[in-house]
C-alpha cells in the first residue's frame, strides 16, 4: 500500500517544491477511482533536487520494476541526469516527474495549482481544470474513463456549467 | 505549448474521443462523487488508502485460492 499522506508530509516537511498530479490529484478533487502511486511534478533547481535526495533517503528509493541488486545511486547527480523516475519506497510507489505531457514542468504548472491540507500540512495540487487538460493531452485510452469522471466532478462543482 | 494543445484538441474531436468520453459519463456514479465531495481532502486520501488496502487483500486472497 502507498501511504500517500506520509509521502506528502515527508516532502512538505523537507521543503521540497512539488505539485501533486495524476490519480492522487483526481482523488483530491473527489474521484472515486483507485490509484496505487503518488505522482508529483518536482522543481528542477539544484537546491530542490538536493532537498528531494535528503527527504527520500530514509525511505530507500529504488527504481520500480528494476531487478533486485541493480546498482542505483540515489543522488542529486542521478536526478539531475534524468527527468522522470518511477520509484518504490518503504512508504509505497512514488513517481517523481520533471515534466508531464500537456502541462510542462513545475514552473509551468504553478499557476494551475490549489493549496490543500493533507495530514496536517499544506501542499500544492494541480487544479481540476488543468488535470483534465493534462489527461486529455496524454491521449491514453485508459484515461478516457478518468476524464469522463473528472468532467462530471467539474459539473458537480459548477452546476451552472454542467 | 498552446498550439500543440489546440492541435490535440482538434485531433480529439476528429477521432471521436469526445464522443467516447460522453458515453463513459453516462456510467459515472455521481452519488459516489457527491459523497466524496462532502469529505475533506485528507479524508478522501485516507479513503483511497483503505480502498487500496482492500484491493491488495483481495489480490492476496485470489493468489491463496489458486
Amino acid at each position: 500500500m502507498t501511504d500517500f499522506r506520509a509521502l506528502i508530509r515527508l516532502l512538505v516537511e523537507n521543503n521540497v517544491d512539488f505539485i501533486v498530479v495524476g490519480g492522487a490529484a483526481a482523488t483530491v478533487h473527489g474521484s472515486a477511482r483507485l490509484t496505487s502511486d503518488l505522482d508529483v511534478v518536482y522543481g528542477r533547481t539544484s537546491e530542490n533536487i538536493q532537498r528531494i535526495v535528503e527527504a527520500l533517503r530514509s525511505i530507500q528509493p529504488y527504481l520500480r520494476g528494476a531487478p533486485p541488486g541493480l546498482p542505483f545511486d540515489w543522488s542529486a547527480q542521478t536526478i539531475q541526469n534524468g527527468l522522470n523516475f518511477t520509484l518504490t519506497t518503504t512508504l509505497g510507489a512514488l513517481d517523481l516527474l520533471g515534466e508531464i505531457v500537456g502541462g510542462g514542468g513545475y514552473k509551468d504548472l504553478l499557476r494551475h495549482t490549489i493549496e490543500v491540507e493533507v495530514a496536517g500540512v499544506s501542499c500544492k495540487c494541480l487544479n481540476l481544470e488543468r488535470l483534465i487538460v493534462v489527461k486529455r493531452a496524454a491521449g491514453r485510452p485508459k484515461d478516457l474513463e478518468v476524464i469522463a469522471e473528472l468532467e462530471q466532478i467539474l459539473g458537480e462543482k459548477r452546476p451552472d456549467q454542467a | 505549448m498552446h498550439a500543440m494543445q489546440t492541435d490535440r484538441d482538434q485531433l480529439n474531436r476528429a477521432t471521436g474521443v469526445d464522443a467516447v468520453i460522453e458515453v463513459y459519463k453516462k456510467d459515472v456514479d455521481v452519488t459516489l462523487i457527491r459523497a466524496n465531495l462532502r469529505l475533506s481532502v485528507d479524508e478522501r486520501l485516507q479513503q483511497l488508502m483503505r480502498l487500496q488496502e482492500f484491493a491488495e487483500e483481495l489480490q492476496r486472497a485470489r493468489r491463496k485460492a489458486r
